[in-house]
């Protein structure tokens, strides 16, 4: 029997020890308390802005319009006294009809959200009238439909099927919208487009789905852009299970290491893998389990085909997801020296990735380069949509890459030198390239090819962190620690070939690993390229990207870069490392900027 | 007995000497770094959103980009009211006799979208059903509905101001806003002041806490309390220097927060009453998160019910008025009154005094 299965055996029932009785019952009575403070929670709006507009009021009349909305805080009070508190003790002073509000920022929002207050008290009152033909005369409903994107870079790459048949016929309105929904021009009437409602429960049941799905009919008051904001809320659902497996999971880890528990295991007659695989399966086990029960609390029992496949096709998008937590959890825990060192990389590391999951999952549905996020599918899947393969292989690639390269790394150093000592984390991190560097397969050009996914991940995260600068800095920050990334990944196993003295540093070898490092980068930059761009090849954002792209692609640049490092470490010395990776990220960013410089400063 | 005795002895010198051993090892491993990088990153990620999305919901936000030329296709009577609002509007419509054109100029990207008017009357008796096709996934689908809504929500009252009579006893509510020069988008404002400015106030006290968690669990799981407690040194001494030590350092990143914001042209007021709130609120998850690390003295465990608790009062802040968030809010744009903020900070300074008390309690039962 496989070693890891035993492992794994162990591990499932010393985690079922730590949960004893008390633990149990604390655990299961706060989780009620805070099902039950969600509940409540989710009743008010979840806002916390209670009364942050002071407003006076004469007509005591008024008191209930303004209390349908908690930001607020009325006085009803006399003319007087009203006008005494004008601009100094009141936001906003309502002296029926007038409303004066002073010069002021705070003042001037008070009355943006009276606005928006007296049309929310406008509709309900009119939705009280079952009378929807007078109440709510004027119904909209949107239709989305295909057309080619503006900018095509990668030209004739995804002229899509739809454009062949359509772009000559003349159509009618019913022919488009079957094309639209896919289905029979004769049915789209019936049922495809819903019709608006005949009575007030009707309206309401229509404002009542609007959260979680698509609105495609409103009235002009409630017609809202398309943009989805429960895709956090669906994130959050899904991830904050992942938080909380992944916590026990570092701990266990770091219980192993703490007063050297693990050596008895290390010297049984098991490979490190064994071990690693053999802790990790059962937290993996347990995520995936919850996040079924997450999918089916949302999906709903799955009784049909669709919704079975669509609800698989949530979990095997959460799956790399998990996946790259708890490679994140295994490789902090691995690497800190200490419990305080493990939650912060732990909280750092998971805000980053959730970030990377929010940021473009927030434009589902808005912009095809939402996609970048596996969030993004998710919505969609929860939607009742379809999502295919190419668009799978494209968000998800990276997270399948990252997390288990970052796997196959910690392994190698999950040994008693570097779990039982308080080695500094960049020596760790030097063995973790030692070992790979000595396998048979080990080489540079490997290396540059696994380091891509990391860097295209850091790198659209940078894209997110520098939004704040304004332009053009921010672009030129951005191009300089995207050259400093790259830099750094290529030289670091020539660093480490030298440093550790693998490779006697003679001049041959170092052009040699230089000329193998870059063109290895650019070869996985290339490939890279081709696998993921394709879904978004055709929108704007992916014409910026493929540019991006298409001038850090020159091999020599690439080359020179790695080059200037190694033959620097090769003249010099190998601690002179850091200083010659600046180096030549400057002369990367300069050349980087020189290449933009039409669209930077023209 | 004599443990126990041992246990509760509180010597403000060794409990100092705490604080400064793990203010020290706190520097040393650079998680301090690392913990204001995260802050760094909600930050810019909550600006991102702030500025993204704002400008996505009220166009007026984007300022200077200029999208009055987005053309739409309208199908349907030049003489209907609708058509002449959206004249008015910033889009530009053009006129087109029938679907089938209208499509043809949609696909060759020569209009963003297409409207087609009915033909019901406004003083008619069904409902006027108004159609509307955007490109699908595509940014200008937001942009022109956005620009659309006004148009629409004119049209929509129009037609109210005739049908509406009809109903029964309803007469619409008007009340005449005096515009002033300052103009400013709620969505905005209320971002920073009520999701922003809390939210990275009071980070430094969640990680404090979670802080503590280790803090604590480290000693016991690492053994190293042993060694500790056969010296002069109580169980209470240890416990409180790490307490002391987590609770200070919230405010000071708070601060540091409050500043940046201002140098970014922010206002705040009632700036040092914020910051006593937030050593107040510090004090209480720490406080808290210590209790049930001496209970549990395994970080697994304790880490979890810290976050449960923590969100727990994060949901809970939201059902009353003068949460700890809420306050934030209120005091930054003063919107409070002296006297409730004196009664609600009390409030919250006796609960973290009784929590100490409870932890007491708790390191007096070991």
């Amino acid at each position: 029997m496989a070693g890891w299965v035993t492992i794994a055996k162990w591990e499932f029932f010393r985690s079922k020890l730590k949960f004893d009785a008390r633990s149990l019952i604390l655990l299961s009575a706060s989780l009620l308390f805070l099902i039950a403070a969600s509940y409540f929670a989710a009743q008010t709006g979840m806002n916390m802005n209670n009364d942050m507009y002071r407003v006076a009021l004469t007509n005591p009349a008024l008191e209930p319009v303004l209390g349908i909305d908690q930001r607020f805080n009325v006085m009803t009070v006399d003319v007087n006294t009203a006008s005494n508190m004008y601009v100094d003790d009141a936001d906003l002073v309502i002296i029926d009809p007038n409303v004066f509000r002073a010069d002021t920022q705070k003042s001037a929002s008070a009355s943006e959200a009276l606005k928006s207050t007296l049309k929310n008290y406008r509709e309900g009152v009119l939705t009280s009238y079952n009378d929807i033909n007078n109440s709510h005369p004027v119904w909209i409903t949107v239709h989305y439909l295909e057309r080619p994107e503006a900018f095509q870079v990668l030209s004739g790459e995804r002229r899509t099927a739809a454009e062949e048949e359509t772009v000559t016929t003349q159509l009618s309105q019913e022919e488009v919208e079957a094309a639209a929904t896919g289905r029979p021009a004769g049915e789209v009437g019936a049922e495809a487009t819903p019709s608006p409602p005949q009575t007030a429960e009707e309206f309401q049941a229509i404002q009542r789905h609007n959260l979680f799905e698509k609105q495609t009919i409103a009235t002009p008051s409630h017609f809202a852009p398309p943009i989805p904001f429960t895709a956090i809320l669906y994130s959050f659902m899904f991830i904050f299970p992942i938080y909380f497996v992944s916590q026990f999971y570092s701990s266990s880890i770091m219980d192993e290491r703490t007063n050297k528990k693990c050596e008895l295991v290390l010297v049984a007659p098991l490979r490190g893998a064994d071990i690693v695989i053999g802790k990790t399966v059962p937290y993996i086990l347990a995520t995936m389990v919850i996040i079924a029960i997450v999918t089916t609390y949302i999906k709903g029992l799955p009784t049909d085909i669709v919704t079975i496949k669509s609800s698989l096709l949530i979990l095997a998008t959460m799956f790399p997801i998990v996946l790259l937590f708890f490679a994140f959890s295994f490789i902090s825990a691995i690497l800190s020296r200490s419990f305080k060192e493990l939650t912060f990389a732990m909280v750092f590391l998971s805000v980053v990735v959730s970030g990377y999951l929010f940021f473009p999952a927030m434009f589902a549905n808005v912009h095809a380069i939402s996609t970048i996020s596996p969030m993004t599918l998710i919505v969609l899947l929860i939607e009742g949509e379809t999502i295919n393969m190419s668009e799978y292989i494209f968000s998800t690639l990276p997270f399948y890459f990252v997390g288990l390269s970052v796997y196959v790394f910690g392994t190698y150093i999950f040994r008693e030198e570097d779990l039982f000592t308080q080695k500094p984390i960049t020596q760790k991190l030097l063995d973790c390239v030692e070992i790979f560097m000595s396998k048979p397969y080990g080489s540079v050009f490997l290396l540059s090819i696994i380091f891509i996914p990391f860097v295209y991940m850091a790198q659209l995260m940078l894209i997110v962190m520098l939004f704040n600068l304004p332009l053009p800095y921010s672009v030129i920050v951005m191009i300089v620690l995207a050259a400093l990334i790259e830099e750094l990944v290529k030289s670091i196993g020539i660093y480490t070939l030298f440093k550790r003295k693998m490779v006697s540093p003679t001049l041959k070898n170092a052009a040699t690993l230089a000329i193998l490092a870059g063109a290895g980068f650019f070869a996985g930059e290339k490939l890279l390229v081709i696998i993921t761009l394709a879904p978004i090849a055709t929108s704007v954002f992916g014409s910026v990207m493929t540019m991006g792209t298409l001038l850090l692609i020159p091999l020599m640049v690439h080359i020179t870069g790695v080059m200037v490092v190694s033959l620097g470490m090769y003249a010099i010395s190998p601690r002179w490392y850091l200083p010659f990776v600046l180096f030549a990220s400057i002369l990367h960013g300069l050349y980087n900027l020189f290449i933009l410089r039409g669209i930077l400063f023209g | 007995m004599a443990k126990q005795k041992s246990n509760m002895t509180l010597s403000p010198r060794i409990v100092m000497l705490i604080a400064k051993k793990e203010y020290r090892e706190v520097m040393h491993e650079r998680t301090f770094i690392l913990s204001v990088l995260i802050q760094l990153f909600i930050a810019s990620f909550s600006t991102f959103l702030v500025i993204g999305l704002t400008s996505f919901y009220d166009p007026t936000a984007l300022g200077e980009l200029d999208m009055g030329s987005t053309k739409i296709a309208v199908v349907g009577s030049d003489e209907s009211e609708l058509y002449l609002l959206l004249q008015n509007s910033d889009l530009a419509p053009i006129l087109y006799g029938g679907f089938s054109d209208a499509y043809t100029a949609f696909y060759d990207r020569k209009v963003d979208a297409i409207l087609i008017i009915p033909d019901e009357p406004p003083d008619g008796y069904e409902t006027l059903d108004i159609d509307i096709y955007l490109p699908r996934s595509d940014l200008k689908a937001t942009l022109v509905s956005l620009q659309l809504k006004e148009p629409l929500e004119k049209f929509e009252q129009s037609v109210r101001d005739i049908r509406t009579k009809r109903l029964s006893g309803y007469t619409p509510l008007n009340l005449n806003i005096v515009e002033r020069p300052t103009k400013t988008s709620s969505t905005y404002f209320e971002f920073l002041y009520v999701a922003l400015l809390p939210l990275l106030v009071f980070t430094p006290a969640f990680i404090s806490g979670g802080l503590v968690v280790d803090f604590i669990t480290e000693e016991f799981e690492r053994k190293t309390l042993d060694l500790l407690l056969v010296s002069p040194i109580s169980l209470l001494d240890v416990v409180s220097g790490k307490v002391l030590l987590a609770t200070i350092i919230a405010p000071v990143q708070a601060f540091t927060w409050i500043l940046l914001l201002m140098m970014n042209g922010i206002m705040i007021h009632n700036v040092i009453t914020i910051l006593f709130l937030v050593l107040v609120t510090a004090m209480i998850l720490v406080t808290f998160s210590g209790i049930i690390s001496v209970m549990f003295k395994e970080r697994g465990m304790a880490q979890l019910f810290y976050s449960l608790v923590l969100i727990f009062l994060f949901m809970i802040s939201y059902l009353f008025t003068n949460s700890p968030m809420n306050l934030v809010t209120r005091l930054s744009i003063q919107s409070i009154g002296g006297l409730e903020t004196v009664i609600w900070l009390g409030g919250y300074s006796l609960l973290a005094v009784v929590l100490y008390g409870g932890l007491l309690r708790v390191v007096e039962g070991e």
